[in-house]
């Protein structure tokens, strides 16, 4: 025993102390005094969006595809399967999408490092000066490969990413043939580089995914407010959810209407009968994984 | 034996931290300002629950009653008895809101009470008789227990339709 009783005492009193105070690390004293240093201004996200698109990718490999009709997978809705058609001849690559989706999904900064090198969080980036964004496939490469399942489709044809169950394993992300999906290598919010600009959109931890979620919040919120409602139908076809009237946050801000979002199995979809006399594309890797986001130009 | 000592210390004071300010998984219903009472306020007095949680028949969060919602039935003596008028000047200084409702559910949830009440779910299925011992319920809550009525497994006597099971159905 090289330790005297009085040192011994000694030594433990101070390591409680310490202990105390990781303890109480977030507290209310000392959390408020993090919390205020952290919070970036609109401006900031703005000029981030810019300088994204200066160093975006020129061209995109388009082929042409059918239009995506019902998912083949077990359990797929016969009703309902969303996704989006951009209309290459509208749209001038403004990028008003980029931002409107940034702010709508509390997508976060990244150190600049990151900005540097063109790495970024963004969900829609410009590639050959239209907006590109995961396409929900309907056989993805993606959801194959998670290990916890975190990555999924929903009956309804989104490829729904569960940020809980991430564990980080970026498998899905190097299995994407266009890189379109987006880890957080870094804890955002610890480093004052995220802002919960919409509260219906979780913030997400750092070392997990993310992508285009198709606006999954407005679409869960269309759906409740239906089911909640007293349906007395009208018609038997208005008995069931079909997402009328929901718009993506990219669709809504373009302002040449230039993203068309809707239900690919709706007669009545803006989606369908904007793509009726449309040549639809996809890029070249994508092709042949049924994307339910396509592009679109020209007329049959 | 210096080091295991030292070890010994390290270990206990980081439990004693938690143990002391580390957050409860559920936190717990404070008494609150007023000293209400669910089992005077029931079915006793054929109120609804809706009465006073004004969300919880058609919106996502069932809330909390506000000042308004209680002067509704407080502003009108509701007996002749003596603590009425003591009750009159209490009602008069407490605060709009007297009751703060931080959300439980955490961010990635989303959990609509009127979905639920449109599906024939009554508020004890989910809350118990707890409620009348002026406690929400929140310990028989987590995943498992919802995910076992949605699947079926659980009040099947009450032949609720079958519910979505899929994540994105309530996560985000």
């Amino acid at each position: 025993m090289g330790m005297d009783r009085r040192e011994f005492i000694k030594s433990c009193s101070l390591v409680a102390v310490m202990g105390l105070l990781y303890g109480c690390r977030k507290s209310a004293v000392l959390g408020d005094i993090a919390s205020q240093l952290s919070v970036p201004e609109l401006k900031r996200f703005e000029d981030e969006v810019r300088l994204a698109m200066s160093q975006a990718k020129k061209t995109l490999d388009l082929v042409k595809v059918p239009t995506p009709c019902a998912l083949k997978i077990p359990g797929a809705s016969t009703l309902n399967r969303f996704g989006m058609a951009i209309d290459l001849d509208a749209c001038d690559g403004c990028g008003k999408c980029i931002l409107a989706c940034n702010l709508e999904n509390n997508v976060p900064l990244v150190p600049d490092e990151d900005a540097a090198r063109g790495r970024f969080m963004h969900w829609v980036e410009l590639r050959g000066n239209a907006p590109f964004m995961c396409a929900h496939c309907g056989n993805a490469p993606c959801e194959r490969v998670c290990p916890t399942g975190a990555a999924n489709h929903t009956p309804d044809g989104l490829s729904a990413m569960m940020y809980k169950r991430c564990t980080g394993s970026r498998f899905c992300g190097a299995n994407c043939p266009v890189q379109a999906r987006k880890f957080n290598f870094n804890d955002a919010q610890k480093l004052g580089l995220a802002r919960q600009f919409n509260r219906e959109v979780p913030l997400r931890d750092k070392g997990v995914m993310e992508k285009c979620s198709l606006c999954l919040h407005r679409l869960q919120n269309d759906r409740l407010a239906f089911k909640t409602k007293l349906s007395v139908a009208a018609t038997p076809e208005d008995a069931e959810w079909r997402g009328r009237g929901v718009k993506t946050a990219c669709a809504e801000a373009c302002p040449h209407k230039a993203i068309v979002f809707g239900n690919w199995l709706d007669e009545k979809s803006p989606l369908v009968q904007q793509t009726k006399d449309r040549i639809l594309y996809a890029p070249r890797e994508l092709a042949a994984l049924d994307p339910s986001v396509v592009f679109m130009r020209g007329s049959r | 034996m210096k080091w295991l000592a030292l070890c010994f210390a390290v270990v206990f004071s980081f439990f004693l931290a938690d143990f002391l300010m580390g957050e409860p998984r559920v936190p717990e219903l404070a008494p609150g300002p007023i000293p209400f009472d669910h089992a005077l306020h029931g079915d006793s007095i054929g109120l609804d629950c809706a009465a006073c949680h004004t969300g919880s028949r058609a919106s996502a969060n069932a809330y909390m009653p506000s000042k308004a919602d209680c002067m509704d039935c407080h502003r009108l003596p509701l007996s002749e008895t003596a603590d009425a008028e003591a009750q009159d000047s209490e009602f008069a200084k407490i605060d709009e809101h007297p009751w703060s409702h931080k959300r439980h559910l955490p961010d990635h949830v989303v959990f609509h009470h009127g979905v639920h009440a449109a599906a024939g779910v009554s508020c004890a299925d989910c809350h118990g008789k707890g409620y009348m011992q002026n406690r929400y319920g929140a310990e028989l809550f987590n995943m498992q227990s919802c995910l076992k009525c949605h699947r079926g497994e659980t009040f099947k006597e009450k032949g609720f339709k079958p519910a979505a099971t899929y994540c994105a159905a309530c996560h985000r």
